[in-house]
Parts: C-alpha cells; sequence; structure tokens
C-alpha cells in the first residue's frame, strides 16, 4: 500500500502542476481559512495569557473588603451612599475570621511628584499597611520595603514604581533621595521592579508606595480608594468569603434582614466575567473563522468533482489496466489533500508572520506548536472530507462506461 | 485445460420493458498461443463478448474461466488483480495518459501490481518498449508521437506484464493502412513469441491476420472457422 501513497502524491502533484491557476484559486480558500482559524486561536491564547498575567497581581487566596463591587448590576445610587470601609476593621477582622492570615489596610489617590526640576503628574500614590508585601505581588527591586514601626509612626519613607523612578532620576540613583509628593517630602527607599500593566489599561509601574499612616497625615478627607486586602488560604477561599462576609456583618452591626452595604471582591469574579467574555467573542470568533475553512472545503470538493468528471476516460484507463477501487479513490484524495495541505501550510506561515507583527506592536501573542498542529491537522482532514465524496465517486466509475467517454 | 473457457455465457440488460440479450449462450474456447479474430455486426454481442473477456464485466449467468480460475462472479477488486495480472488491452484509440512519457505510461500496469519494486519496473518497461521498436522514444509524451507509435506505446503497456492474452479492440481503426500493416505485423511477431492474442475488428483483412475466426450474430456465434493463414500453416 505504501508504494501507492508515493505512486498517488506523484500523480497529484503532477496533475496539480499542470493546473497551477486552479490549483491556487482553489488553495487560496484554504490559505484564508487557516490564516484566519490559526490567527484566532493565537489571538485567543494572547490575550488568555495577558489575562493571567494581570491575575498574579491579585492573588488567588486574596478577599478585598471594598464599597464598590468589581463586576455587578446593583443600582449605582444605592452602593454610592454606602458608608465608606472602616480600615480600622483590620484588626478586628484578623481576630474574628478563622480563615484570615493577614489583613492589609490600603488607600490610594493620585497626586504629583517632584524631584529637582523633574515632575510627574497624577501618580497613583498607595498608601497601605507594612504588610502589604505579604498580600501582593510587589517586588523590590533595589532599596527597601518600610518597617512596621515606620508605618506606625508614619514615617515620610517611599518606593517608587520603576516607570517613576526613571522619570524624576534618569541620571542619579534614587535611594535616599528626598522628592514631594503634593507638599510633603518624602525620603526614597526603594525601588520596584516592572510589573508591567493590569488588564493593559493601568499600569503598576506608574505608582509610588507610602506607609498607610503617613498617607492619612496628608490626605484628609474621605476620597480615593480604600480597602482591606484580606489574605486566606486559596482552597478555602470561598468558605472564607462567607465566614468574612458575617464577620464584617457584624462589625458594622447590620441587621439580618438589612442587606450588605460593602462588596467583597476577589479574582475570581475577574476570571468569570473574563470567562464569559473569551467564550462569547472568542467562541463566535473561532466558529465564524471555521466557517471560512468550511466555505474553502466546498470550493475544494466542487474542483474535485470537476476533476473527477474531466478525466472519467484516464479513470477508466487506470482501471482497465488494474486499479482497485481503493487506489483510483486514494489518488483523488491525496490529490486533494495535498492541496488543502500546501494551502494550510501557505496559511500557517502568514499568519507566523503576523503573529510575530502583533507580538511586536500590539501585546504578546505567539503561535504556538499546538495552534501550528492544529492547524496542518485541520487542513488535512477538511482535505479528506472535500475529496471523500468526489474520489468515491471516481472510484466507482464503471470502466466500460469511463472507457467509451469523450 | 484451454487458457480460456466460456460455457453458455449470458448476458442480459434489462432496457426499461425491452429484454436485450447481449450475448445469448455463448460456449468458445481459446488455448494458449492462439491468434483468434471475433468478428460481428455492429449489435451482435462482440464489445459484450470483449468486455467479459476482458475481466471488464461480468455475465447475467454461465462460466468463464481463464487460466483455470472461474472468473464469472468475483468481485470488482477481485477482477481489476486479473486484468492487471492476466490481460494486456490495447484500445482503438490507444488510451495513452496524455501528460506521461511512454516509460511512465508502460509502467502503469506494473505500479498497480503493487509488487514490483520501482528500479524493476522501469527495467521492464524499457524492455517492452525496445521490444516494440521504440527504444528511443522513452521520454516523449503521447503528443509528440505519431499514430503508429502511440499504439506501440499501448502494444508495450499491454505486454509489460507478462499477460495470459493480449486483449485488441480495433487496433488499427484509427491508423492509415499502412501503419496497420506495420502494427499487425508487431501482432503476428508477438504471437510468435508465445503470446496469446484476442482481436476484435469488422475488417476482415485485419481479421485474416489471426489464425481462427469466431462471427458473433445476435449474441450467439455463427461461425467458428480456421482462417486461410492458418489452412495454410
Amino acid at each position: 500500500m505504501k508504494s501507492f501513497f508515493w505512486e498517488n502524491l506523484r500523480i497529484a502533484l503532477s496533475e496539480l502542476w499542470g493546473h497551477k491557476t486552479r490549483t491556487i484559486l482553489t488553495g487560496t480558500g484554504i490559505v484564508i481559512g487557516i490564516l484566519a482559524v490559526s490567527l484566532m486561536s493565537t489571538l485567543i491564547s494572547g490575550v488568555d495569557g495577558l489575562f493571567e498575567n494581570s491575575m498574579k497581581f491579585l492573588g488567588r487566596g486574596n478577599l478585598y473588603v471594598e464599597k464598590w463591587p468589581w463586576f455587578g448590576d446593583e443600582d449605582w445610587w444605592t452602593l454610592r451612599n454606602r458608608p465608606r470601609i472602616e480600615l480600622d476593621m483590620a484588626e478586628d477582622i484578623l481576630e474574628r475570621s478563622e480563615y484570615a492570615m493577614v489583613v492589609a489596610s490600603e488607600r490610594g489617590r493620585s497626586a504629583n511628584l517632584s524631584y529637582k526640576e523633574y515632575k510627574t503628574e497624577n501618580i497613583f500614590v498607595h498608601g497601605v499597611t507594612a504588610n502589604f508585601p505579604e498580600v501582593s505581588t510587589v517586588d523590590v527591586e533595589y532599596g527597601r520595603f518600610f518597617t512596621e514601626s515606620e508605618d506606625r509612626t508614619g514615617a515620610q519613607v517611599i518606593l517608587l514604581g520603576s516607570e517613576v523612578a526613571k522619570a524624576l532620576f534618569p541620571l542619579e540613583n534614587p535611594i535616599d533621595k528626598m522628592i514631594f509628593a503634593g507638599p510633603t517630602r518624602y525620603r526614597v527607599i526603594g525601588v520596584l521592579a516592572e510589573m508591567g500593566k493590569f488588564l493593559g489599561a493601568f499600569s503598576q509601574d506608574t505608582q509610588v508606595i507610602i506607609p498607610i499612616q503617613s498617607f492619612n497625615k496628608i490626605f484628609e478627607g474621605p476620597w480615593g480608594m480604600r480597602r482591606l486586602t484580606v489574605k486566606v488560604p486559596e482552597e478555602h477561599v470561598e468558605d472564607a468569603k462567607e465566614e468574612l462576609r458575617g464577620v464584617v456583618r457584624v462589625l458594622r452591626g447590620l441587621k439580618p434582614d438589612e442587606k450588605d452595604n460593602f462588596a467583597i471582591n476577589q479574582q475570581d469574579s475577574f476570571r468569570q466575567t473574563y470567562q464569559g467574555i473569551k467564550v462569547a467573542i472568542g467562541g463566535t470568533g473561532l466558529v465564524i473563522t471555521a466557517l471560512s475553512l468550511l466555505v474553502g472545503g466546498i470550493g475544494i470538493a466542487n474542483i474535485m468533482f470537476v476533476s473527477v468528471k474531466e478525466r472519467t476516460r484516464e479513470i477508466g484507463v487506470r482501471k482497465a489496466l488494474g486499479a482497485t477501487r481503493s487506489q483510483i479513490q486514494g489518488q483523488f484524495l491525496i490529490e486533494a489533500m495535498v492541496i488543502t495541505a500546501s494551502g494550510g501550510l501557505v496559511g500557517l506561515a502568514i499568519s507566523t508572520l503576523a503573529a510575530f507583527a502583533i507580538n511586536k506592536f500590539f501585546f504578546p501573542a505567539t503561535m504556538s506548536f499546538g495552534v501550528a498542529f492544529m492547524a496542518i491537522g485541520l487542513s488535512a482532514a477538511v482535505g479528506l472530507f472535500a475529496g471523500l465524496a468526489p474520489a468515491r465517486k471516481g472510484a466507482k466509475l464503471d470502466p466500460i462506461e469511463a472507457l467509451r467517454y469523450e | 485445460m484451454s487458457l480460456i473457457q466460456v460455457k453458455d455465457l449470458y448476458k442480459i440488460y434489462q432496457m426499461g420493458n425491452t429484454e436485450v440479450r447481449a450475448l445469448d449462450g455463448v460456449s468458445v474456447s481459446i488455448e494458449a498461443n492462439e491468434y483468434v479474430s471475433i468478428m460481428g455486426p455492429s449489435g451482435s454481442g462482440k464489445s459484450t463478448l470483449m468486455n467479459l473477456v476482458g475481466c471488464l464485466d461480468t455475465p447475467t449467468s454461465g462460466d468463464f474461466f481463464m487460466d483455470g480460475i472461474n472468473v464469472a462472479s468475483m468481485s470488482d477488486d477481485e477482477l481489476a488483480h486479473i486484468r492487471n495480472k492476466k490481460i494486456g488491452f490495447v484500445f482503438q484509440t490507444f488510451n495513452l495518459l496524455p501528460k506521461s512519457t511512454s516509460l511512465r505510461n508502460v509502467e502503469l500496469p506494473l505500479i498497480y501490481n503493487g509488487e514490483i519494486k520501482a528500479k524493476d519496473r522501469k527495467e521492464m518497461a524499457m524492455s517492452a518498449l525496445e521490444r516494440v521498436g521504440l527504444g528511443d522514444r522513452v521520454h516523449h509524451k503521447p503528443n509528440e508521437l505519431s499514430g503508429g507509435q502511440r499504439q506501440r506505446v499501448a502494444i508495450a503497456r499491454a505486454l509489460v506484464n507478462n499477460p495470459a492474452i493480449i486483449l485488441a479492440d480495433e487496433p488499427t481503426g484509427n491508423l492509415d493502412s499502412k501503419t496497420g500493416e506495420e502494427i499487425m505485423a508487431l501482432f503476428d511477431d508477438l504471437q510468435n513469441q508465445g503470446n496469446t492474442i484476442i482481436l476484435v475488428t469488422h475488417e476482415e483483412y485485419i481479421a485474416e491476420h489471426a489464425d481462427r475466426v469466431v462471427r458473433l450474430l445476435d449474441g450467439k456465434i455463427a461461425v467458428d472457422e480456421a482462417t486461410p493463414k492458418a489452412k495454410k500453416k
């Protein structure tokens, strides 16, 4: 049987070479289909990677007690009128909750920074407790984080995000320099490692971190972000969430019939929302692109029927000389698969280049081996399905009729 | 036992309400190395008999032994194997593959044989082409050859598998009379080399190259006699 494969491949190649224009036109349908499918998969996996990368900022075992829920469709005015989160709940939560391992308080708002003639505007100033590194992925590249006592005493020390450090200190070492944050002077004690953007929007590198007690001294008033980050064991995050909800309700003195006037946010709500979007957009995209492959396949089937018809007499001769049904069927199947597989390879080559371009100019997206294998397998499968009916028709021809065909 | 033994062969077609008896009880035997012409007007069953002898078709009833094997009730693929190994076809219209060289055309039956290595195939095809006097035309395509040369390629293709019989259907029908004579001389040579030849024709002078003429009429054998040439021998 093996020798027939090579023989059939040889026939297919010379036949396709003999009809170059037809082959290229038919193959283009497959090129487009494979290009679309493999680019779509690459984009989805690129967005996936981006998402997973962003999710690292939010620990899986973190619960965030905040005024606003991250997702949901509750009435804006109801949410607006909720009381602010009392950051002094932190100790009570740690005491009352069985799951809570660490509770960090955070505040934040934007301010302008300056050092000598260098200025940066609208930098997110993040006031956090000294245990913040335990609930986040902040990574101090050089220098150090502030200590518990520095926080308690409201020391005026600051850590700079990598972008901020570059903007304020293009030439100097920032450590131990004094900078202005709003009206207040701060001593730089550390620079954070580059972290990238959160979901491609909010840059982690254009923030600065100060002790929350010094934040409270400078930025009075109700404005800005405030939340409690509660670290719980990842495997019990759902139970912990329920428990935390109860604890906060008790601390706020809510009656059983009153609704929650706070939100407990977690990474999973991002994940669920993202999964929903991914299935909706990505799934639809894949179905639509797969349809283009189907259209390409129909084109192949059509041209193979024409080819079988045109070569009726050739089939008759081959049969008279001893070709069996399966040999004739194989001949046309391989011909169809050669068209689709080469179309698939061309499509794959183009989409690999396109993925490179996207990677370079937009966001991380690399063609995985899985996608490449899928593209080649898929194009061969399209050839198999598109070629099957025409090939069977050719194989079933009566040699006497076929030899008489003009 | 004879090389070909046909017993009470019937081929009946149903055309609407009418029953057409293309072959109506034919019995005939052909020995190895015989040279037989089949003649008859159109509609006599000549083509039907040829298709059956060529294993391109199966009879409605009757027995057909080829080289001792009953092929009357074989499946399509079994018939394909018989055609490949036992029969060499020569057609009126040559039926060469137009895009392939002489060598490739002659190699074709060996490819479908499936058991012959590529190198041996080339050698066998070359020697078949040399036997028909086309050793210098192996890389030419059919459109680069004359009608007579094309038919020689087709004969080489029929010979290459060392078939039990060579079945020629009006082999000179598309050739001028001089070229036709050359082709007929080639068949005479092939018989002298030990081949068995069955020739279908409606030309008396072509049929006379054979040793024996079988004349069909209305699906039955009307005459089965030796030719003058055979009587002379």
